[in-house]
């Protein structure tokens, strides 16, 4: 329950929804009769935290255990942090109100390189050292998951241990195992010796890092008998594997607020710039009847109208028609609308608009990438302009007058007239509206653009190639502007310096953690923000520390150098990377997974398993 | 197609929730049920739920009630036992009735406040200085309205605004039962009129609870 202190805070601060817990389906145990308190943080806010599935999945899992009782944090917004801070009420967990320095467990989700500051404003929050290695007890040990895990070395110094991959299994192992070191009283030291012989553990303080002169990685030496690579985990058999039956359902208006269901992880896609697309591989499908009954018990224990069908590219799961029909066969009834978010474009026949906007009708978001069909090649975005047209064509016959375009700017071997390509195609996808006898009557079209900015990511094949500078960016995205001709078409641009610090981030080594720390000693925080941002003050972290951005943003590597994650591995053969990045270059596209297997090798995660190639599973 | 009105206690945690917020919980609530709720027939249809008076941010109630349009033949009781079934914390239904009274029809709410003051020494002096305010008649509040598409600050006399105001006080603790006026045209929070009480008194409680207790018609009736 929520002390007078906390109460007297929470009326003056916005939206204090975030910080009461008490929400349907969260989850309060008798800590009496607990072995493992788990501390999930989420390094933002709760409207975004709480929107992500993966801490819905880990919550319900660890939940389900006896011997663990698993809490939720979130990064408390500015005016909350300066009430607690001036108050002296530590960071505390939403189920139980307990301060989180006293658990056992304290695990972040790293979902994007730009929360790295609210990991440590969090840790101090709750009154602990940044450091891990000031933090001396067995309790609390701070883990870390998330894709921005593929690449955890700016972090290196501040988090215990590491969980590349998927959590589902590898969470139960360290919880399992922290029970039994807490029980013979050991030390940190030994607990994390064990814990590093788990497949997917990577134990950042047994691996020391030598630099070259030229400030490039040389070598990464395993001690303490930790692996000399750390292969990340994945669950195998989806069908089988844990998915909660209830999600809390928040009381104050989430991000995405409403019942997730999970087709498939990974994506037959191959574009090159996506590092999803390879991080999250091999393809493994649900089965349509597994995800109709969660979504059938999900609707049922939350009290959600809406069904978001969640994948990296939901129009490519092999069972997306009979689950459709199945799930319109309830749905319809009980008035709950289906979400597609992920489409891709050029498999997006009519039939499938038809069903979803039967229900209710969603906008419509395309994402063709880049503005010409050359740099289209180059990015292996496999969609042509004609593909494009027709597919919006089709849109604007079923009804629809808003159209959401997303592309990037600054990738690999983009010019001027790659850029003004964007534009040219916004205005081709206007015309067509007009040109289109079948247009809504009355109504005019709107085409938003979004041209966020690239940022070459670890594990894909443009993990070498050097990021745009900020000049280059601002070049083009003022390009992009002038090029621009009608009110119908609105443009929208990432701003450029959170771009760089985000690439500076994804490709950096251990030596950015004293940037980090420096960054955030001097109030940054919530770097994701626009209106939180502070440039000069990260221009400042990078200076006092002699670190220069520019060596890991905008730096052209050699395939043959030691990248700093060359010690991760997730399961991706770096000659796959290196052929893809050749036909990058030459614009030469690769065929999807689906019509032929291109060898990336992460199907030996999966005992040679790749759904990809199982057409049509039963 | 039928109304009912149900009555809601808001409690604990569930302060915290605004009326936007209890609005979308409310209607999930309600499907979780499994109470067919009836859909308005316009462009957008939406379920027809709305509360006829909403409650501010941080305060407590004894009974809120929340319309609602339903599609079922569920008896009252029947409503009462499905709803109860699936309340988040903080929210208990007290009661489901057939809508007495037209929502128009609130005229004044009675609310119950609670200030704990450092000391009985504090509370006290505090007693008598809310009590001389009272009686003066003459307390003001700042209330910020829009005229048009301007934000004005206007004042308002707050006399005209409560109707009942008793006070007693217990070692450090001062407790307030006022009926003040509510409605969609004439309402006061009594969160202001805490705050102008304050502002004018010069003094500060350490820690403040308000809780509805009911609503009122014009001729001091309970809202039904």
């Amino acid at each position: 329950m929520l002390s007078k202190e906390l109460k007297n805070i929470l009326l003056k601060v916005q939206k204090p929804g975030r910080y009461t817990g008490g929400e349907l389906n969260s989850v309060v145990k008798d800590s009496a009769g607990i072995a493992v308190r788990y501390a999930f943080c989420f390094p933002d806010t709760y409207e975004i935290g709480m929107s992500h599935l993966g801490m819905k999945i880990l919550y319900g899992l660890v939940n389900e255990r006896e011997d663990a009782w698993c809490e939720r944090v979130f990064a408390p917004w500015l005016d909350m942090e300066k009430q607690m801070r001036e108050h002296n009420i530590p960071l505390y967990a939403l189920e139980s109100g307990d301060p989180i320095k006293d658990f056992d467990l304290i695990g972040f989700t790293l979902q994007y390189e730009l929360c790295y500051t609210n990991v440590l404003n969090m840790l101090d929050l709750a009154g602990l050292p940044v450091r891990s290695g000031e933090r001396k007890a067995l309790t609390p040990i701070v883990i870390a998951g998330g894709p921005c895990v593929c690449n955890p070395e700016p972090l290196a110094p501040f988090v215990d241990l590491f969980l590349p991959g998927e959590g589902e299994e590898v969470t139960n192992d360290i919880i399992d195992l922290l029970k039994k070191h807490k029980a013979l009283g050991s030390t940190k030291q030994e607990f994390l010796k064990e814990a590093a012989k788990i497949q997917g553990v990577y134990v950042p303080s047994f691996y020391s890092v030598e630099y070259n002169p030229d400030n490039t990685v040389k070598a990464v030496t395993p001690s303490n008998g930790a692996p000399e690579k750390v292969k990340k985990r994945i669950v195998s058999d989806l069908d089988n594997c844990y998915y909660p039956d209830k999600f809390v359902v928040p009381f104050l208006e989430v991000v995405h607020d409403r019942t997730t269901a999970e087709l498939f992880r990974g994506c037959i896609r191959g574009c090159r710039f996506c590092q999803a697309g390879f991080l999250y591989r091999p393809i493994r499908e649900k089965q349509a009847k597994t995800v109709d009954g969660q979504c059938r018990a999900l609707c049922g224990s939350t009290g959600y109208d809406e069904i978001s069908l969640c994948s990296l590219s939901t129009s490519d799961y092999t069972q997306l028609y009979p689950l459709l029909n199945g799930l319109l066969e309830w749905t319809e009834e009980d008035r709950i609308n289906i979400a597609l978010p992920s489409l891709r474009i050029d498999n997006f026949p009519e039939e499938l608009m038809q069903k979803i906007s039967s229900v209710r009708r969603s906008g419509l978001t395309f994402a063709p990438e880049a503005g010409t069909q050359r740099l289209r090649d180059v990015i292996n975005k496999n969609i042509t302009e004609d593909v494009v047209m027709s597919t919006v064509k089709e849109a604007f016959d079923g009804g629809w007058t808003a159209v959401k375009l997303y592309f990037m700017i600054g990738l690999p071997t983009e010019t001027l007239e790659d850029v003004e390509g964007i534009a040219k195609l916004a205005q081709k996808v206007v015309d067509e509206f007009y040109h289109n006898p079948n247009k809504p009557k009355g109504k005019s079209v709107t085409v938003s653009v979004s041209a966020s900015t690239f940022v070459p990511k670890p594990f894909t094949p443009f993990q070498w190639e050097a990021q745009d500078t900020p000049e280059a960016i601002a070049e083009k995205q003022k390009h992009l502007f002038e090029s621009n001709t009608t009110r119908k078409v609105n443009i929208s641009c990432h701003k450029v310096y959170t771009s760089v610090l985000e690439g500076v981030f994804a490709r950096g080594d251990r030596r950015l953690a004293d940037v980090i720390e420096t960054a955030w000693k001097s109030g940054c925080k919530f770097d994701g923000w626009d209106d939180v941002f502070d440039t000069e003050k990260w221009e400042a972290a990078f200076e006092n520390c002699g670190i220069s951005p520019e060596f890991y943003a905008s730096r052209q590597r050699s395939f043959d150098e030691v990248l700093p994650w060359d010690h991760m591995d997730y399961g991706i053969s770096k000659s796959f990377l290196i052929n893809e990045n050749k036909k990058a270059h030459e614009a030469v596209t690769t065929p999807n997974c689906r019509e032929k297997c291109s060898g990336c090798g992460t199907n030996k995660l999966n005992g040679g398993v790749c759904h990809a190639l199982c057409k049509g599973m039963a | 197609m039928r109304s009912v009105r149900v009555w809601l206690e808001k409690d604990g945690r569930a302060i915290y929730t605004s009326h936007l917020d209890l609005n979308r919980c409310m209607t999930r609530a309600v499907r979780r049920a499994g109470i067919p709720l009836w859909y308005t027939e316009g462009f957008n249809p939406h379920p027809y739920l709305m509360f006829p008076l909403p409650l501010p941010l941080g305060q407590s109630s004894d009974g809120e009630p929340m319309d609602i349009r339903i599609e079922t033949d569920m008896t009252d009781g029947e409503i009462f036992d499905a709803l109860s079934r699936v309340m988040p914390e903080g929210f208990t239904v007290k009661a489901v009735r057939e809508p007495w009274d037209k929502a128009g029809d609130v005229a004044m709410a009675q609310y119950l406040i609670t200030l704990e003051l450092a000391d009985a020494v504090q509370a006290e002096r505090t007693a008598a200085v809310i009590r001389s305010l009272i009686d003066g008649g003459e307390l003001t509040a700042e209330k910020t309205g829009k005229k048009g598409r301007m934000k004005v600050v206007k004042e308002i006399k707050l006399s005209e605004l409560i109707h009942r105001f008793e006070l007693s006080w217990e070692g450090s603790f001062i407790k307030i039962s006022a009926v003040l006026s509510a409605g969609s045209t004439v309402n006061l929070n009594p969160a202001l009129m805490l705050d102008a009480l304050c502002k004018a008194g010069g003094f500060e409680p350490v820690y403040t609870e308000i809780r509805r207790q009911k609503l009122l018609k014009s001729d001091f009736s309970d809202f039904e």
